[in-house]
């Protein structure tokens, strides 16, 4: 079963994003990317808005593929910064690494 | 894939201890200048970053760890955290052809060129000419970032240095729009092409400029040399995906996986096949890769400085 976090939005905050509860769940930022791969970023920021830091933590080589290329965030409807939301999400795994 | 920790570790730990990632010291790799006539004082410095430098090496050491990649040995456990230190800590040993390193600092060469021929007043201090921690960022190690950002920003600004001319799209992003953010620390930053303003001729010249991702959509610089070819009578024959809406070289993920760099960057080649120009490029990655997958390209810096 999968444990929420409600609060990681803000917990977000402290790894430099502010933009987390912006997406509205379009998928657009998911049909620009080249990666073009299980509904990447689009999934992976849903997690983030739920907290479902496990699937974040167990997906983490995911965010890696993520080519920084900017396409989704040109493009994004709600500009969520979805690429930029990628970054910190592996700004908050590495910190995890890292206190572990 | 590689796992990003492993990867992470080898280079924040080599860029902790040398201010470079492969963990040699900077002299090593930084040699354009040395028979190139620069002046010491002036007032722009020119700041390479690096970046060029890197490119011999970086090929070097990629091409050992698309062979390990997905491999029994990579995957095994232990080894794929041995495997990645060792080819990066070896990439001096991986002897970078001596026609790769030439190119790559011919291009340094012609930037100068350019500069010159424009009339810049600008100078050189290679001892200040630091890696700008850009891969850190990208990595998410954004406190090895920060530390790396705060001691090149720190000596810069200890030198008095103020306004800098970069060279490629990684190192500007990161001087212009980073270091400011995390440092606190602010230098006025342009590229060597927003400098360019001699004149030159060449009408019925026709060629496909690919748009690095951070020149394009990040620092939204893709209309400067569109400028110059139309000023020089050159015509950019585009793509669909350019400017703001470019594709990716695939560059950004070679670190952690050769194998999607290299579907990323066939079908942006593919792309760029379409018009059947010969390609500009107008960052290391991206032309790195162009080169690695066959095609007829150059830099900016080359192309221009046939005018120069
Ligand atoms: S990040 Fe933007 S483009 Fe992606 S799903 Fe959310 S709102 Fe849509
Ligand atoms: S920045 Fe990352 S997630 Fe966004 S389009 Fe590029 S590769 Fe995909």
């Amino acid at each position: 079963m999968t444990q929420v976090y409600p609060e990681f939005a803000e917990e977000l905050e402290r790894f430099g994003i502010d933009t987390t509860m912006d997406c509205f769940n379009c998928g657009t930022c998911a049909a620009i990317c080249p990666l073009i791969y299980e509904h990447f970023p689009r999934k992976m920021i849903r997690y983030a808005q739920i907290g479902a830091k496990d699937r974040i933590l167990e997906n983490y080589e995911d965010l890696w593929r993520c080519l920084h290329c900017g396409l989704c965030i040109q493009t994004c409807p709600r500009e969520a910064d979805p690429g930029d939301l990628i970054l910190g999400l592996r700004r908050f795994v590495v910190d995890n690494w890292r206190r572990s | 894939m590689y796992n990003p920790k492993n990867i992470i570790d080898v280079l924040a730990d080599n860029i902790r201890k040398t201010r470079n990632p492969f963990g040699a010291g900077n002299s090593t790799m930084n040699k354009w200048w040395k028979k190139t006539p620069l002046r010491t004082e002036g007032d722009a410095m020119l700041y390479t970053g690096l970046m060029y430098q890197l490119m011999p090496y970086i090929n070097k050491t990629t091409h050992q760890i698309e062979r390990f990649e997905d491999t029994a040995i990579a995957n095994y456990v232990g080894y794929q955290k041995y495997v990645p230190k060792l080819l990066v800590k070896s990439a001096f040993a991986f002897m970078p052809v001596r026609k790769d390193k030439k190119r790559y600092n011919n291009i340094l060469k012609n930037i100068v060129k350019l500069l010159d021929k424009s009339h810049v007043d600008f100078f050189y201090k290679p001892k200040l000419d630091f890696y700008s921690g850009i891969l850190l960022y990208d990595l998410g190690d954004n406190e090895g970032f920060i530390e790396h950002a705060k001691f090149v920003a720190g000596k810069l600004k200890e030198m008095g240095i103020k306004k800098l001319i970069t060279v490629d799209p990684h190192t500007t992003y990161a001087l212009k729009v980073l270091y400011p953010k995390y440092t606190g620390i602010s230098f006025d930053v342009k590229t060597y092409f927003e400098l360019i303003n001699f004149e030159a001729q060449d009408e019925g010249r026709q060629i496909t400029l690919h748009d690095p991702c951070f020149y394009g959509r990040y620092l939204e610089l893709s209309d400067v040399p569109r400028k110059i070819f139309d000023r020089f009578g050159i015509e950019n024959i585009d793509v669909r995906n350019s400017g703001k809406f470019t594709s990716c070289c695939g560059g950004p993920a070679e670190s952690i996986s050769p194998a999607l760099t290299k579907e990323i960057l066939t079908k942006r080649y593919a792309h760029l096949q379409e018009t059947g120009k010969p390609l500009v490029a107008m960052c290391p990655v991206c032309l790195g890769n162009l080169i690695k997958i066959g095609a007829d390209v150059e830099d900016l810096s080359e192309f221009l400085g046939h005018y120069a």
